[in-house]
């Protein structure tokens, strides 16, 4: 198998490239005054951008190393991130101290099984201990309990 | 010695209590980083701005941004510390800086003479980290001035070597290096144009407008993407940490690196002037020059105490010296100091030449800590290093979702919003991918940060010359900045195309 991702990462970068060069001749600005605005940089980089990754699409279609093969955890990965995009969805509306204990809790059991009362406990720590030291002492806004 | 003047003034900022007290809690902190499996120095810094937000939010500005960047240089050479306590006891580098230590530091550990080891790399970052910091204060001054001196145009083209300097070091292919370059400059230009006032690239959506924080990619790339990586290699630190048994050397180990460390520390300093060489970097050519210098050659690589000492001295003399373009230009040479500045301009402080005028305060009360916070370092380190030692064993289990929930909780103290937190995991994601195929990381970091002041001088210098882009060539320092910045883009590669291997700074 031929590493694919140098081909897909030239591609889309390459296309955000496009979709900035096109983006930025949309502004409308009067640029009375001075003679470079807003626009001419962006375009510029984004022209360089094109460059480079169509330079990097040719390397990877000539050159013919393999892919790295590596034997990857996905399943603990996607549990962890999966717990992470709740995380951020859940912290306003439960408040800090719920989710941080959640996502602390499912985190160290996905890592590893077992140790339940342990697991809460130091989740528990963490996560009131974060604030009540952010938000009692340093004064700082961690958003408050549902209740 | 206007020098001296100016160093006791910055004695006098860094011995009041609180800077002290911040000092000592970053340099403890970064050993506790250096010694983690899992977060390095960059991501440490990093993750330790918002704590060091919170901590100073009440006090006036001036005042914060000192102790903030007190505490954070401190976690940033107590990091570079630590990372050497793993790569002895365990052979696990705790960063990339470590990785030539643990040639002869795992060997002498495995002779049980670990606390040898320990306490002569404590030594030698001692000794590096005062000798990068008395060059710093003879030369930051006047470099500065001279800096002063820079047009717009010298200004704009000393940016664009700095980015050309640390891209071209920055990985295993080039032209993926300079490709993170500019994503990472088209990202610094997301959200309303200083100048004009036009928003660009925020695809009307409100979060945009103030631009990309750097605080959230960064602590999304780094300490994310790291922590990725690790759950998805399953790369745990396994095994047992070696006995520490006596830390006290004798004399003949005392003798034998002495030169090592002197060496080490002065050729580091001098390497970690020039952006892009990091402490990686020099720490291999420090190894490699003591191993030719030595007359039992070999000894390198079974425990030879001067292979501890030279490259633990080197990589801290670079740490420091890698402090001075950060200061006196506003060049971060390094990955880690780009967080540094980032973290500064968070604090409305702008690095480089104006700093040693307009704050001197901050420049010279940081300059002064680095002296206290190696001594702390010092007596800190030889007494805890069995401490240390325990941490080595932290179980991951509990280190990893640790610190995402850190991670997370910095970024919603200090931007407070839930959006933040998605890019944040996104660049996470992201990172990974890029770094797992050679796609730097550290220069999209370092565009974001030099992106709108390399943007805003170009704007002043064609202002300036009426739209003459000749100017940059005709200018006599901006040219020489330019022709360095291409040699170093084509040096490396014209070595490379030789058939010479080109080492590179990861990380």
């Amino acid at each position: 198998m031929v590493n694919t991702f140098d081909r897909y990462a030239s591609v889309v970068f390459a296309a955000i490239g496009i979709a900035v060069f096109m983006y930025i001749q949309n502004i409308e600005i009067a640029t009375a005054g001075s003679t470079i605005g807003p626009k001419e940089l962006p375009a510029f980089l984004s022209v360089v951008l094109i460059i480079l990754s169509l330079a990097n699409l040719y390397t990877a279609i000539k050159s013919k190393k393999p892919a790295k093969q590596e034997k990857l955890e996905y399943k603990k990965f996607f549990i962890i991130f999966v717990a992470l995009v709740l995380y951020a969805i859940l912290i306003e509306p439960l408040g800090y101290v719920i989710s941080t204990f959640l996502f602390l809790l499912v985190g160290f059991q996905t890592m590893e099984k077992g140790e339940y009362l342990k697991s809460a406990l130091i989740a528990a720590a963490f996560a009131g201990g974060i604030y009540y030291l952010y938000v009692e002492i340093a004064l700082g806004v961690l958003p408050p309990l549902p209740f | 010695m206007e020098a001296f003047q100016y160093l006791a003034q910055g004695l006098g900022v860094a011995l009041e209590p609180l800077n002290l007290l911040f000092a000592f809690f970053g340099c403890l902190a970064g050993t506790l980083v250096g010694v983690l499996p899992g977060i390095g120095p960059i991501s440490g810094v990093a993750l330790l701005i918002p704590v060091a937000a919170m901590a100073t939010s009440s006090l006036p500005v001036e005042q914060a941004a000192t102790a903030s960047i007190i505490l954070l240089a401190g976690v940033y050479y107590g990091a570079m510390y630590g990372g050497s306590t793993t790569a002895i006891l365990i052979n696990t580098p705790g960063e990339n800086s470590s990785v030539c230590t643990t040639l002869d530091g795992y060997q002498m550990a495995k002779q049980g003479r670990a606390g040898v080891a320990l306490a002569i790399c404590a030594i030698g970052s001692f000794v590096a980290g005062i000798i990068s910091c008395i060059g710093l204060v003879f030369l930051a001054v006047p470099l500065a001035e001279f800096a002063l001196k820079f047009g717009p145009a010298g200004q704009f083209s000393l940016m664009i070597l700095g980015l050309c300097a640390l891209s071209s070091l920055a990985g295993k292919s080039i032209i993926k290096a300079f490709m993170m370059t500019t994503f990472g400059l088209m990202l610094s230009m997301v959200g309303v144009d200083p100048i004009s006032g036009v928003a660009r690239m925020t695809f009307n959506y409100s979060e945009l407008y103030s631009g990309l924080e750097f605080l959230t990619l960064a602590v999304g790339m780094f300490a994310l993407g790291e922590v990725f990586k690790t759950i998805l290699t399953n790369d745990y630190v396994e095994g047992e940490a070696i006995k520490v048994g006596s830390i006290i050397p004798t004399k003949k180990d005392l003798k034998d690196s002495a030169m090592p460390i002197l060496r080490g520390s002065l050729l580091g300093f001098f390497q970690g002037l020039i952006p892009g060489c990091g402490a990686t970097l020099s720490s291999f050519m420090v190894y490699t020059f003591e191993k030719k210098l030595s007359k039992n050659k070999e000894n390198f690589g079974k425990g030879a105490i001067e292979g501890v000492a030279a490259p633990e001295a080197g990589n801290n003399g670079a740490s420091g010296g890698a402090m001075i373009p950060l200061l006196t230009l506003g060049i971060p040479g390094t990955g880690t100091t780009a967080v540094l500045m980032g973290a500064l301009i968070m604090f409305n402080i702008t690095p480089g030449p104006l700093l040693f005028q307009d704050h001197p305060q901050v420049a010279w009360g940081l300059i002064a800590s680095m002296l206290v916070g190696n001594f702390m370092l010092l007596v800190l380190n030889l007494p805890l290093v069995k401490v240390f030692a325990k941490v080595i064993e932290t179980p991951p289990k509990y280190l990893i979702p640790g610190i995402v929930a850190i991670s997370v909780f910095g970024v919603y103290a200090v931007q407070g919003s839930v959006f933040n937190l998605f890019l944040m995991i996104g660049s996470g994601i992201a990172a990974y991918y890029l770094a797992k195929n050679d796609y730097p990381i550290a220069p999209i970091v370092l565009s974001l940060i030099l992106g709108p002041m390399i943007e805003n001088n170009l704007r002043r210098a064609m202002n300036l010359y009426n739209g003459d882009y000749t100017m940059f060539v005709k200018d006599p320092i901006s040219l020489i900045f330019l022709i360095i910045a291409l040699l170093w883009v084509a040096v490396p590669q014209i070595m490379k195309l030789r058939g010479k291997k080109v080492l590179v700074e990861e990380g």
